[in-house]
């Protein structure tokens, strides 16, 4: 709640009487109210605030050890001190390391980009540059990490909801463009986890979940609700498949936002589960069984209540859903196209009303805020979306045709922004290479 | 001995507001609430309602529903409008996610 106050432009305080959430279930005995009114009737007449002054910038901290080893211990205690940290060692971002970082963008390290919700840390270019500095990455990484953060921090793309809530949100960051493989993002085999071959999607996503903490102040059961955080550590960043895309699809980013192929970009969508799907069929199957088998089984996982997707059932989407390039290219040549895979999914996903209000989903439908996501109570079977084009569809993953791959959204908005990169980028990547070894894909094992 | 110096990551808070100052009693004044109507606050609400009822004679509590209420409403600016147009003294907000 302070951190909301702190976003409105407050002193991170206020007048506020604090219960045990036992008093806010169902069948709760309330009667802690009565016990503690005046404490009510005090925070509207007597209550001062203890907040004296606000923080000036980002002071420069410093610790000391008996050796490099020791200083670095205590540096990284002292972040999870001042909850900080994520658990995982931390590279403090000195002012070297962080000018180093700043070499990735053309833009002044002062240039604000905008207020971390809810917290509303002011955020600039530098506090990026900090995060990733702290999260292990490099300069050539910072351009995805800005573009981002700027798009987190749109008004429409629902972060300042997501950043609080209870639901698990997690940012996934889709790059399109050569800057990903420039800077070795993954988007085939294990794109979803660490890869030392391609490390650039680890850092980037753990540098944003940093700043989402420190700056956003989205700290567990303080100022992020979520239950699980699923995730988080990383959150999600990988690029799509470009090279694997069948002749005549379009890029993501050229789909949904309109950017031009070849145009470095992010496309941000939030998600609240990660499941596996396997696609394949078993049997002796023809290409057409396969693809068909697959579809309905993907769309079996699409169905569900996914009460929290609402957010974004007009406008955002139900999720990602990732098809590695074999799979992609099997089905373009059966004559599929995005749009008409969108349309199949969409269809077979629909889930009988009955179904929703056994259990109680058509509750959460009549109080969204959003009136054509309440009039979509009479559609029977009820699509999971308002429309096809809301599924994103992506071709990533390793290219093995058994499995695809299901990021359940919950995503107000799929917020879509360009990339700059500095005209010193390919300085940095002949750096990297220097620093990491070849990372074209003829070097990869 | 060696030392590491490096940046602070948290960010500035930037105040641009002040908390509206408290009321000097509550004796005859006029409270409302705002409400997401979440985590019982259809029961926790109405109790509070009627204590500070009981507690303090000549108050005037408006209804709990007085304003819209909601996760998307309360926040909006033409719910803080309606709050200012009711003359209130002083809002309770009942919030939770």
């Amino acid at each position: 709640m302070t951190n909301a106050i702190a976003g409105l432009g407050f002193a991170p305080d206020a007048a506020m009487v604090k219960f045990p959430i036992d008093l806010f279930l169902p069948g709760s005995d309330i009667a802690a109210i009565e016990a503690r009114k005046q404490e009510f009737y005090d925070g509207l007449t007597r209550w001062k605030s203890d907040f004296a002054k606000a923080a000036d910038g980002s002071p420069m901290l410093s610790v000391e050890g008996v050796s490099y080893e020791d200083a670095l211990a205590k540096a990284n205690h002292l972040m999870i001190a001042n909850l900080w940290g994520d658990g995982l060692p931390i590279w403090p971002a000195t002012r070297e390391r962080t000018d180093w970082i700043l070499r990735g963008t053309p833009l002044p390290r002062t240039h604000k980009i905008g207020k971390f919700p809810p917290r509303g840390g002011v955020t600039t270019v530098e506090t990026c540059a900090v995060a990733l500095a702290m999260a292990g990455g490099r300069p050539e990484y910072l351009p995805v990490l800005l573009a981002a953060v700027d798009a987190f921090l749109d008004p429409q793309s629902g972060a300042e909801l997501l950043q609080a809530a209870s639901g698990s949100a997690f940012p996934v960051v889709i790059v399109n463009g050569p800057i990903a493989k420039q800077i070795r993002l993954n988007s085939g085999f294990g794109c979803l986890g660490p890869d030392p071959q391609q490390p650039a999607g680890a850092s980037i996503g753990r540098a944003l979940r940093l700043i989402q903490q420190n700056v956003g102040g989205a700290l567990p059961g303080i100022g992020a609700m979520a239950n699980y955080g699923g995730m988080r550590y990383t959150n999600v960043v990988f690029a799509e498949d470009e090279a694997g895309l069948p002749e005549g699809w379009a890029p993501h980013a050229t789909a949904r936002h309109g950017f031009a192929r070849e145009t470095n970009s992010v496309s941000l969508v939030f998600a609240n589960g990660a499941t596996n799907i396997r696609r394949r069929g078993a049997k002796k199957e023809t290409p057409e069984e396969d693809a068909t088998q697959g579809m309905y089984r993907m769309a079996d996982f699409m169905r569900v209540p996914n009460t929290p997707g609402l957010a974004g059932y007009e406008q955002g989407s139900p999720g990602v859903l990732m098809i590695p390039q074999v799979v992609a290219q099997a089905m373009a040549a059966l004559g599929w196209t995005q749009q008409s895979i969108r349309e199949f999914l969409w269809e077979h996903s629909k889930i009988p009303l009955a179904q929703l209000k056994r259990g109680g989903v058509t509750a959460w439908i009549e109080i969204d805020s959003n009136p054509l996501t309440r009039a979509s109570l009479k559609l029977d079977p009820w699509p999971i979306t308002a429309k096809p084009e809301n599924i994103v569809l992506i071709v990533a993953g390793g290219g093995h045709p058994t499995n695809s791959y299901w990021l359940q959204g919950y995503s107000p908005r799929v917020t879509g922004r360009r990339m700059q990169v500095p005209e010193t980028f390919e300085q940095l990547l002949t750096e990297a290479d220097q620093d990491l070894g070849c990372g074209s894909d003829y070097c990869r094992v | 001995m060696t030392t590491i110096e490096f940046h602070d990551p948290s960010g500035a808070i930037e105040i641009t507001q002040k908390h509206a100052p408290r009321i000097p009693s509550l004796a005859g004044k006029k409270i409302g609430f705002v409400s997401n109507e979440q985590w019982q606050a259809f029961r926790t609400l109405p109790l509070l309602k009627q204590l500070f009822e009981a507690d303090h004679p000549g108050i005037q509590m408006l209804p709990i529903d007085a304003y819209p209420q909601g996760n998307a409403l309360i926040g909006a600016e033409e719910t803080a409008q309606l709050v200012k147009n009711s003359g209130v003294d002083a809002v309770i907000i009942g919030n939770a996610a």
